[in-house]
């Protein structure tokens, strides 16, 4: 009998590719990962920043137009002994046919076109516990809700419903070395009917052009400091974005005007969010994206901060080797965060990662990180 | 990004009958053509499987699944990675447009970030695809007048009775200064294909060694592209190819492409 049930399990496990001919079985798809990733502070006092190893797993069922996806870690935190255990990330079913797509559950829903900055893409917050030295996908915070998406050749519309919101996490234990203070945080939102977060997005893709409208009645995720106190509040989102592909270049756009957004202090004022993009597709494996991102607040003393980014990457060896630096440049305080990785792949499954955090800041959003550039070391096993 | 499956679209059938009749008229143009113009269903279907191989013999995988549409002479296709783990389930959304001067549309969808990107249309035509020795032009639908073609013989090679067509570019800044291509008259296929850097100086080999009918439709099924210099090569396998398979259009969008595979 045990037999038969570990055949069973690993047929399980079997990953099945979609073909032409297989609609309507039952098809199982199985991916994941297993890493450890550990970080040493360059600064005195040279203190492990952080140390931590889970197992990733995500899981899809589908048979017909229906299906359900699961993703989940298993962590060992060594630092954070609070993060280690099971961590559910998604789990949502959906339908799907030729032209309409429903997802229900606990989703990460992206928007947008910019890249690692967010202005129309706000509705699924950030994972700040160890602010971005964890990847990217493990920042985004999963929604519970429902999607529903209608799409034809070159339009789609989607509109979006979640019942009770996620918020940001942010450190406040000062035992963690990603601690943003002993900053005290609001209550959430109460879970009542009238305060459920909803939107839509018309999107259209053309042979020269991509371009989307997005409203969404959502609440400042990040909390606001209102009298000492983190606080949320409503607030309704208008934006737009788009994609140009000119020769070897993409010019990106977005814009997002956050109407009655709560202000620190707890005043209310409308804020306007735009942001330029370029990707360069410079051949030989060359990549380089550059992004400034301006807001400005109709009230206050401090209406205008801008906020840049550049990544440069470059593929070497056949692909085995990728070497990459991403920065964050605090325009409107001079501070900077900058990551520098080189990523090997040992084989087709192992890659080995290391790679240097680096902030520099007097002021603005990376102070309170500035002698926290780190060394890390990453292995992963990707299955 | 590119066009695996359509490399068949590159090496076409002949009608070896025909091709008798005309063979004296014929130019390095119009096998090329017929080349292009090969039959090869309304909708394709394949799985290839992609093994780099360096000098000291160690390999790597790479395997997609991709589907294509032909609407009028443009092609829609979609790929999605398979293996290895780090990059399945990312995938590509091409619109080939068949009109010189008219860029691609090209997305690329990337589970990890849940995100779809758009990316150059024109970008990486003499980038390496994927690591491999093959670059997205030699995968993709060249346009014929991308090059200018010149018939220079008929020889048997490797037992096929073929047609050999010198191949220059226009453009100079393409990664080879000409190809000779062996194609071969019963099925309009390529059985081997010469590059020629810069310094003219033979760069990479391509060997089509494995060609069957599917459907109907002459098919690859293995070819190998040989860097002679660096002696590093990357064999393509083709399996489960399927022609005219019912498909939607409506598989070839944004949509479907961040549903995945």
């Amino acid at each position: 009998m045990k037999i038969y049930t570990i055949i069973a399990l690993l047929w399980c496990l079997i990953p099945r590719s979609a073909s032409a001919q297989d609609e309507d079985s039952l098809r199982v798809g199985v991916k994941g990962f297993v890493d450890t990733y550990h970080a040493v502070r360059t600064e005195a006092p040279n203190d492990w920043m952080s140390s931590r190893t889970r197992v990733r797993g995500e899981v899809t069922l589908e048979k017909g137009n229906a299906g359900a996806f699961v993703s989940a870690n298993l962590v060992h935190n060594a630092i954070l002994k609070d993060r280690s255990g099971f961590q559910l990330r998604e789990a949502y079913a959906y339908y799907s046919d030729d032209h309409w797509d429903v997802r229900a559950g606990r989703q990460i829903i992206t928007w947008g076109v910019a890249d690692a900055l967010r202005l129309t893409d706000i509705i699924s917050p950030m994972d700040y516990t160890e602010f971005l030295a964890q990847d990217y996908d493990d920042i985004r915070i999963p929604v519970g809700g429902l999607r529903l998406r209608y799409s034809r050749d070159i339009w789609s519309a989607e509109v979006v419903a979640i019942p009770v919101s996620s918020f940001f996490d942010l450190p406040t234990d000062s035992e963690n070395p990603w601690s943003v203070g002993p900053v005290p945080i609001g209550s959430e939102p109460s879970r009542k009917f009238c305060n459920m977060e909803y939107g839509g997005r018309l999107s259209f893709f053309l042979s020269g052009i991509d371009f989307s409208f997005s409203a969404l009645h959502t609440w400042n995720k990040q909390p606001v400091m209102c009298n000492g106190v983190g606080e949320y509040r409503r607030m309704t989102m208008l934006g737009g974005d788009g994609s140009v592909p000119v020769g070897k270049f993409v010019i990106r756009g977005e814009v997002a005007e956050y109407l009655d957004e709560l202000q620190s202090g707890g005043a209310r004022a409308a804020s306007t969010n735009a942001l330029v993009g370029l990707d360069w597709y410079a051949g030989n494996d060359w990549t380089l994206s550059a992004q400034y991102a301006h807001k400005y607040v109709a009230l206050g003393e401090h209406r205008n901060t801008g906020l840049s980014t550049l990544r440069i990457s470059k593929d070497l060896l056949h692909n085995t080797l990728s070497l990459q630096t991403f920065a964050y440049i605090d325009v409107t305080n001079g501070g900077v965060f900058n990551r520098l990785s080189a990523d090997y792949a040992l084989n087709d499954q192992l890659h080995a990662i290391v790679g240097y955090d680096y902030f520099h800041a007097d002021s603005g959003m990376f102070t309170v990180y500035k002698m926290n550039s780190e060394l890390f070391v990453k292995l992963k096993y990707s299955f | 990004m590119k066009r695996i499956l359509l490399f068949a679209a590159l090496i076409s059938i002949f009608n070896l009958q025909s091709s008798i009749c005309f063979a004296q008229k014929l130019t390095g143009r119009d096998v090329i053509q017929k080349v292009k113009d090969r039959p090869d269903g309304d909708t394709r279907y394949g799985e290839m499987e992609l093994t780099l191989r360096k000098k000291n013999g160690s390999t790597r995988q790479r395997k997609v699944t991709s589907w294509a549409m032909d609407e009028g002479k443009d092609t829609k296709k979609m790929m999605f990675f398979t293996y290895p783990g780090d990059v399945k389930g990312t995938g590509f959304l091409t619109w080939d447009y068949d009109q010189i001067g008219k860029e691609d549309a090209k997305w690329l969808y990337l589970p990890a970030m849940k995100k779809t990107r758009r990316i150059s249309g024109s970008s990486s035509k003499t980038d390496y695809f994927m690591g491999t020795d093959f670059t997205y032009d030699d995968m993709g639908t060249r346009h014929v007048d991308e090059d200018t073609h010149k018939l220079l013989r008929e020889e048997v090679k490797d037992g096929h009775k073929c047609w050999v067509v010198e191949s220059v570019p226009v453009d100079k800044h393409e990664i080879y200064s000409r190809k000779v291509s062996w194609i071969r008259q019963d099925c309009l296929i390529a059985a081997y294909v010469e590059y020629y850097d810069k310094l003219n100086k033979l760069h990479r080999v391509l060997t089509i060694s494995d060609v069957k009918q599917v459907q109907g439709f002459w098919t690859i099924q293995k070819m190998e592209m040989k860097n002679v210099q660096t002696e590093h090569s990357t064999t393509i396998v083709v399996r489960n190819s399927q022609y005219d398979v019912k498909v939607d259009k409506s598989l070839f969008t944004v949509a479907k492409l961040e549903k995945g595979l």
